[in-house]
């Protein structure tokens, strides 16, 4: 994409439309960065917004770069929380139905799926350490690179203007990235289970763009379906544990034609 | 018109013979006969026309008329239904008639053959599931023949391959049959994927599955020739692709091979005249397949020539006639490029009258082949010998289709090479590109038509003369009168075209016209066609008085029967005579780089040696030599892709992602998912 094209992004011209009257050229490059520090400047809500999002790119790292299930757990759950309270930002007028969405998305990724899953790992007795296919650190470069691409990516998508100076696209891609780089890189059944679930905040994020297009009941659907999810696997994961003495999903292969 | 209710009571009588035939051989029988004669009729009707040859006063008509005349009947039929969202369309013009008359005669004369060949006494198993693959090859073929629609030529064509599969694979017990009945398979379903590509592309380019001459309007449609000389040169036993054809014709039952060699080859043919007559031609199209005649030509006869297997050395054999027919063709293709000129219909005609010749003369033989192998069991030429003495009809048969192959006068084989070389001839008097091109051809043909006479002189001679060399060959029996009747028909057809080939003249210049309305330039034969059948009236008639003056002094001499040469031996036996291997030695030793003869030798030692023996074996050249590292080759690489499927669920999270991003990665450079 040449720089013409950049420049002609939507969002990029909003920025270049206000008052301060700059007009950039700078090499194409910088783009992301350059947008950072200017939704930096945009509305205090929206830069609220973009510091709890940064806060969640962190938490991907830290699921990324955590050796011990718990702490996976924890970054998951803390990450569900976060992204919990971001409805409520985005809304000057709080109505009630996003409220609910808030409040439920709290309640279930941060305190009932690490619960559901803390009790699994209990019942079936697992071995806290995790067993990457991937290791530590390069799942650490891949995440750090892939929330890299997921800002450049995001600069050249065709968004609304509203969400163009927000961290929401590329926070995203970079959980979404982050969720296969989990469920690629580790073996055991309940840290797959975390990679999809961070998968799903990515997922969630996405879907905070359509947040008034969205029914209160699909929302609602949704978490419970992840909830009944989870609830499953922790079942499931047990059952795996008293069948074959372990959780190792590379193990399970014999299925396969 | 006669010829639709001709077509429908000889369909009509194939279905019956496939419903009613499996459990009743003689109605099968006199079913595929009436269907036979049927087909032949409706042929006949077009290749004569409404005025007929036989009565038409030549000399009376002008140039104009003759013109007309030539270009005249053609039976065309459209269906107001549609099969398959496709109306039938039915077209049998001279070119599809020519081939039709073939079928005809061939599924009569094998149906009647397998009546004593493969009967329910010998064959209990499959006796009757051959006829019912018979009598559906019969239609299928005969479907793909007047078919004028992509579709329909595409169903017939695949439905009549996979019928001939099933009678290549009637003795399916042995293994070699089943390998041989696989490798066709493959083999033939390579051809049918070029022939799908061929049609689906020119049905795109066309807008519609119908076929007909007006496609050579359409300029663009040039380069799917290849296509199509791929396609149909797999089915035809074109040279580098002839893999699937030795093997299949020597493990076939013998009426099988007889059709295969007969006909299925010459459907492949026909595919390629009927498309090298309808699209525009890409400037090369003639010769390439010049080309690739003269070198099937030289080097079907050559790997003949080096072959033990009697029925091996038929099959091979086939890919030379195929060789001389597409030299014949791609003269004709040269000449259309080259304005028309007139020594292409010569060829063509060459061409055309070569595909009824060995459709004859190779059916008679592999029918001879077969009596040999019903009387003793084998095929080898090392296991047979001396059978002239108890096979005395199919002996005097086979000799005379062996005179027919190697083109000799005075029977039809001579008369269909002849005009081939006149075309060439002409061609290269004519000056010019081509005239570089028909000299080295004619030699090559005369090259392989040497070869020919010497590989059947190898043939007869190790099968029918000589002393027997096994037990079986001892006791060998002559075939029942099924077996014999057919043969004899065959050869009276090649008789017949051998002695009047001036009658055949206007048949041929009508397939010449249909092909290449150009051609239609009057009837007169630019051929002295009369004089050479007068010469081989008298030929034939010298060599029947020779033979009877040699009969009678022999008679009158009083007949002594004994051994002709014991070579200073106290008890010779049969095994002392010249092998399959010894014959050919000298041109298998000209031929070494091609042939690749494997050798195992273990000589005799010491001064009372026990062991000894010394064997020989031609390998299929371009099968195991080129296509089979390349099919291993290929293996190997999809038993490596087939390692991406081993069932880690995080294997396969990480192909779905690599999808994704692909697909990303194409619309985020602008391409179209």
């Amino acid at each position: 994409m040449r720089i013409a094209d950049w420049a002609a992004d939507d969002g990029y011209r909003i920025f270049a439309d206000e008052p301060t009257g700059l007009v950039y050229s700078p090499p194409a490059i910088f783009y992301p960065l350059l947008t950072t520090r200017y939704s930096l400047l945009l509305p205090p809500m929206t830069g609220t917004l973009n510091l709890l999002i940064g806060l969640s790119m962190g938490l991907n790292l830290m699921a990324l770069g955590s050796s011990r299930i718990p702490s996976l757990i924890r970054a998951m759950s803390v990450q569900g929380v976060v992204l919990g309270i971001m409805p409520l930002l985005m809304e000057h007028h709080i109505v009630w139905p996003v409220a609910l969405v808030a409040l439920a998305t709290v309640a279930v990724k941060g305190a009932i799926i690490p619960r559901l899953l803390q009790r699994a790992m209990r019942a079936a007795n697992i071995d806290r350490d995790m067993e990457p296919l991937i290791g530590f650190i390069p799942s650490l470069l891949l995440g750090a690179g892939g929330t890299i691409v997921a800002m450049a990516l995001a600069r050249s998508l065709p968004l609304l203007p509203e969400h163009a100076g927000s961290l929401l696209v590329p926070g995203a891609l970079a959980s979404v990235l982050t969720g296969f780089v989990l469920l690629i890189g580790r073996t055991k059944a309940i840290s797959q289970v975390c990679g999809y679930l961070i998968l799903e905040n990515g997922i969630y994020l996405f879907g905070l763009l359509l947040i008034h297009a969205t029914p209160l009941l699909v929302e609602a659907g949704i978490l419970l379906d992840l909830t009944v999810g989870v609830f499953v696997i922790g079942i499931i994961v047990d059952h795996i544990q008293r069948a074959f003495d372990s959780l190792d999903t590379s193990k399970l292969t014999v299925l396969r034609e | 018109m006669i010829v639709g209710p001709l077509l429908s009571v000889a369909a009509l009588a194939l279905v019956a013979g496939m419903v009613g035939g499996l459990r009743r051989p003689r109605l099968w029988l006199a079913l595929t006969l009436v269907a036979s004669a049927a087909l032949l009729a409706a042929a006949g009707v077009v290749l004569c026309g409404a005025a007929g040859f036989a009565g038409a006063p030549r000399a009376e008509l002008s140039d104009v008329t003759s013109a007309q005349w030539l270009l005249g009947d053609r039976w065309e039929w459209r269906g107001e239904f549609r099969i398959g969202g496709e109306r039938p369309h039915m077209l049998l013009d001279a070119v599809s008639a020519l081939f039709l008359a073939l079928l005809a005669v061939l599924g009569g004369a094998g149906a009647a053959y397998s009546h004593g060949y493969w009967s329910d006494a010998d064959h209990p198993e499959s006796a009757g599931a051959g006829r019912l693959w018979w009598s559906a090859m019969v239609l299928m073929m005969g479907l793909v023949l007047v078919s004028a629609n992509g579709l329909y030529f595409l169903f017939g064509w695949e439905l009549f391959t996979l019928a001939a599969y099933f009678l290549v694979t009637l003795g399916n017990h042995r293994r070699q049959v089943r390998a041989a009945g696989w490798l066709y398979l493959a083999a033939s379903h390579v051809g049918t994927l070029c022939l799908f590509a061929f049609f689906v592309l020119l049905a795109e380019r066309t807008g519609s599955w119908e076929l007909g001459p007006f496609l050579r309007g359409h300029a663009g449609l040039a380069p799917l020739f290849w296509l199509a000389l791929a396609g149909f040169g797999v089915k035809a036993g074109m040279f580098p692709l002839h893999v699937w054809l030795p093997s299949a014709h020597a493990n076939a039952p013998s009426h099988v091979s007889a059709m295969l060699s007969g006909m299925a080859l010459k459907l492949g043919i026909y595919g390629l005249v009927r498309f090298s007559g309808w699209l525009p031609l890409p400037a090369q199209a003639g010769w390439v397949v010049i080309g690739l005649g003269a070198l099937g030509a030289l080097f079907g006869i050559a790997f003949a020539f080096a072959q033990n297997d009697l029925k091996r050395l038929l099959a091979y054999c086939s890919v030379e006639n195929i060789g001389v027919i597409l030299i014949g063709l791609g003269a004709a293709v040269l000449a259309v490029t080259h304005g028309d000129a007139p020594w292409g219909r010569l060829a063509l005609a060459g061409a055309l009258l070569h595909v009824w010749n060995h459709g004859l003369f190779k059916a008679l033989l592999f029918l001879g082949a077969g009596s040999v192998h019903h009387a003793t069991g084998t095929r080898e030429l090392s296991r047979l010998g001396g059978l002239w003495r108890k096979m005395p009809w199919t002996a005097g048969l086979f000799a005379l289709g062996a005179v027919a192959v190697a083109g000799l006068p005075p029977l039809n084989g001579f008369v269909s090479e002849w005009l081939v070389y006149l075309g060439l001839f002409d061609a290269g008097v004519a000056r010019g590109p081509v005239a570089w091109a028909a000299m080295p051809v004619a030699i090559v043909l005369g090259m392989a038509g040497a070869l020919a006479l010497a590989s059947f002189a190898k043939a007869g001679a190790l099968v029918f003369c000589g002393a027997p060399r096994t037990q079986r060959a001892a006791h060998a029996h002559e075939s029942g009168a099924w077996m014999l009747g057919p043969m004899t028909a065959l050869a009276g057809l090649c008789v017949a075209i051998g002695l009047a080939p001036a009658l055949l003249w206007p048949v041929l210049a009508r397939v010449a016209a249909a092909w290449n309305p150009a051609w239609a330039v009057g009837v007169e034969a630019p051929a002295p066609l009369g004089t050479l059948g007068g010469v081989h009236v008298a030929l034939a008639l010298l060599a029947l008085a020779a033979a009877a003056g040699l009969w009678r002094r022999a008679l009158n001499n009083g007949l002594r029967r004994g051994l002709t040469w014991d070579c200073g031996y106290a008890v010779p036996t049969g095994r002392m005579q010249y092998t399959g291997g010894s014959f050919a030695g000298l041109v298998a030793g000209w031929f070494a780089w091609l042939l690749q003869t494997e050798r195992s030798l273990h000589r005799p030692r010491g001064l009372m040696p026990e062991r000894a023996h010394r064997v020989e074996r031609i390998p299929e050249t371009v099968l195991e030599r080129l296509i089979g590292p390349v099919a291993a080759l290929v293996l190997r690489a999809s038993s490596a892709v087939r390692r991406l499927q081993q069932g880690r669920l995080q294997s396969y999270i990480l192909y779905l992602v690599a999808g994704l991003a692909a697909l990303g990665l194409m619309v985020f450079l602008g391409g179209t998912p």
